[in-house]
């Protein structure tokens, strides 16, 4: 059977569903789902195709929302909870992950306040992670501009016990024991160790190859290749070094993409938006914009764009402004898929049979 | 007690209940048990109202009148409201 991809958007007002027929081209769009309330993570688990949503609402609190029936009809998950004791309560979730093949009942969640919960029941109910949120080093981490939150839980494609967690300003957090212990992870190569890195947008486990990172930081992009235990800058050649999205690409263990974005007015200006490729870990970086608005000064989010798992890929991302883009031949051309949506806070690719 | 906006939704769909409670806390606690999809939604995990929670007993705010404190009497009727805020 004819693999599909359907896109799960975030907006600022709901979350839309664009299912894509087998050949990507056509897009209906559903929804929104939720709306009024702002969705800043929707993700689909190709183990048993349950979806997740982030419902971050003013009303009645934040919560998870999962369905089992693609999207059809949606139920409420017990909520993440600070244990008793904690000076901290749960506002809202930032990032849902699916956990490795190996664990199918796992999905972890990272929140904020920033923490790291797990559920073992499928996202029915969470724990949080006792041993990151005990880590002495917490007492160092502040909010970033957005606030303080774990939004990148970056699974190791063969081995699940072997994972990083990224958070704003936190730094990055290592496991190679499933979550028993974590150590911090921020050093850089020919550097020095900071004990809380730069703020952290967006950490990335590449899907099939062990030990291979990606990773978005406020100021810079860096590499890591397997067996390696510090970070390799690789910000040379794009236009600015400051922006949130980014994406792995799936087979190919060098390629990666980022939208970069003016460190000071946050919005792809004064170079357009594009997408930016490197095809050698980061040595280098190609501007894809083919079928974009020239110079257009969008912007997208950290959850703001996302591929799928089809040859050749599909990478897809969403704006401010309520686009989404679509590109079917791996970054080389783009073609708006919807518009007019709210802001659109996340796109997730789900490639399905 | 009558449930209005995203509170509806959040007990399936109830309208309204009709319970016996002493004061505001207890009709809470009661709306709860007969709607127990409410509970997160009413309160966190340390048990604090959420906020954008608007109660009112009859037509008065219920904050002005004792908050959870609040006497009820027979009859009296307390609205579940999502506040709005803003402008």
């Amino acid at each position: 059977m004819a693999k599909k991809v359907t896109l799960l958007v975030g907006t600022k007002k709901g979350l839309f569903i664009l299912r894509g027929d087998p050949g990507r081209g056509s897009w209906p769009c559903e929804g929104p789902e939720f709306a009024p309330t702002p969705i800043h993570h929707a993700a689909y688990d190709p183990r048993d195709g349950s979806m997740y949503a982030a419902v971050n609402s003013t009303w009645g609190g934040s919560r998870i929302e999962i369905s089992r029936d693609m999207g059809k009809t949606w139920k409420t998950s017990k909520n993440p909870a600070f244990p008793e004791g904690s000076d901290r309560t749960f506002y809202q979730t930032w990032h849902i992950e699916p956990g490795h093949p190996q664990t199918p009942n796992v999905v972890w969640a990272g929140t904020e306040p920033a923490a790291l919960f797990k559920s073992e029941d499928r996202g029915e109910t969470w724990s949080i992670v006792k041993s990151l949120d005990d880590q002495p080093s917490r007492a160092k981490w502040v909010p970033g501009f957005g606030g303080m939150g774990l939004h990148s839980i970056a699974i190791d494609a063969k081995d699940p016990k072997k994972m990083q967690v990224g958070i704003s300003v936190g730094g990055v957090y290592t496991t190679t024991d499933g979550g028993a212990t974590w150590a911090q992870d921020n050093a850089v190569s020919g550097g020095e160790r900071p004990d809380v890195f730069m703020c952290i947008h967006k950490l990335l486990a590449h899907p099939e190859a062990t030990g291979v990172r990606f990773m978005r930081v406020h100021e810079e992009v860096y590499w890591r290749d397997p067996g390696e235990t510090t970070w390799r800058f690789s910000t040379p050649g794009l236009p600015s070094n400051f922006g949130f999205a980014a994406a792995i690409h799936p087979r190919d263990q060098k390629t990666a993409y980022v939208i970069p974005l003016d460190g000071m007015k946050r919005t792809a200006s004064p170079f357009g938006i594009g997408v930016y490729r490197t095809r050698d870990k980061g040595k280098t970086w190609d501007r894809l914009d083919k079928g974009l608005p020239e110079g257009a000064p969008l912007e997208a989010v950290r959850e703001g764009m996302h591929n799928d798992r089809l040859d050749p890929m599909g990478l897809y991302f969403g704006t401010a402004n309520g686009d989404v883009w679509a590109s079917t031949n791996e970054g080389e051309s783009w073609k708006r898929i919807a518009q007019y949506l709210p802001y659109v806070t996340s796109v997730h690719a789900a490639t399905m049979d | 007690m009558l449930l209005h906006g995203a509170f509806r939704g959040f007990a399936g769909g109830a309208r309204d209940v009709t319970l016996d409670a002493v004061t505001l806390g207890d009709a809470l606690e009661a709306l709860v048990r007969a709607h127990p999809t409410l509970a997160e939604r009413l309160r966190d995990e340390r048990g604090t109202l959420r906020p954008h929670l608007a109660l009112f007993i009859n037509q008065d705010d219920a904050r002005l009148l004792g908050w959870e404190d609040a006497p009820l009497h027979e009859g009296d009727i307390v609205h579940v409201i999502p506040a709005l805020s803003g402008g």
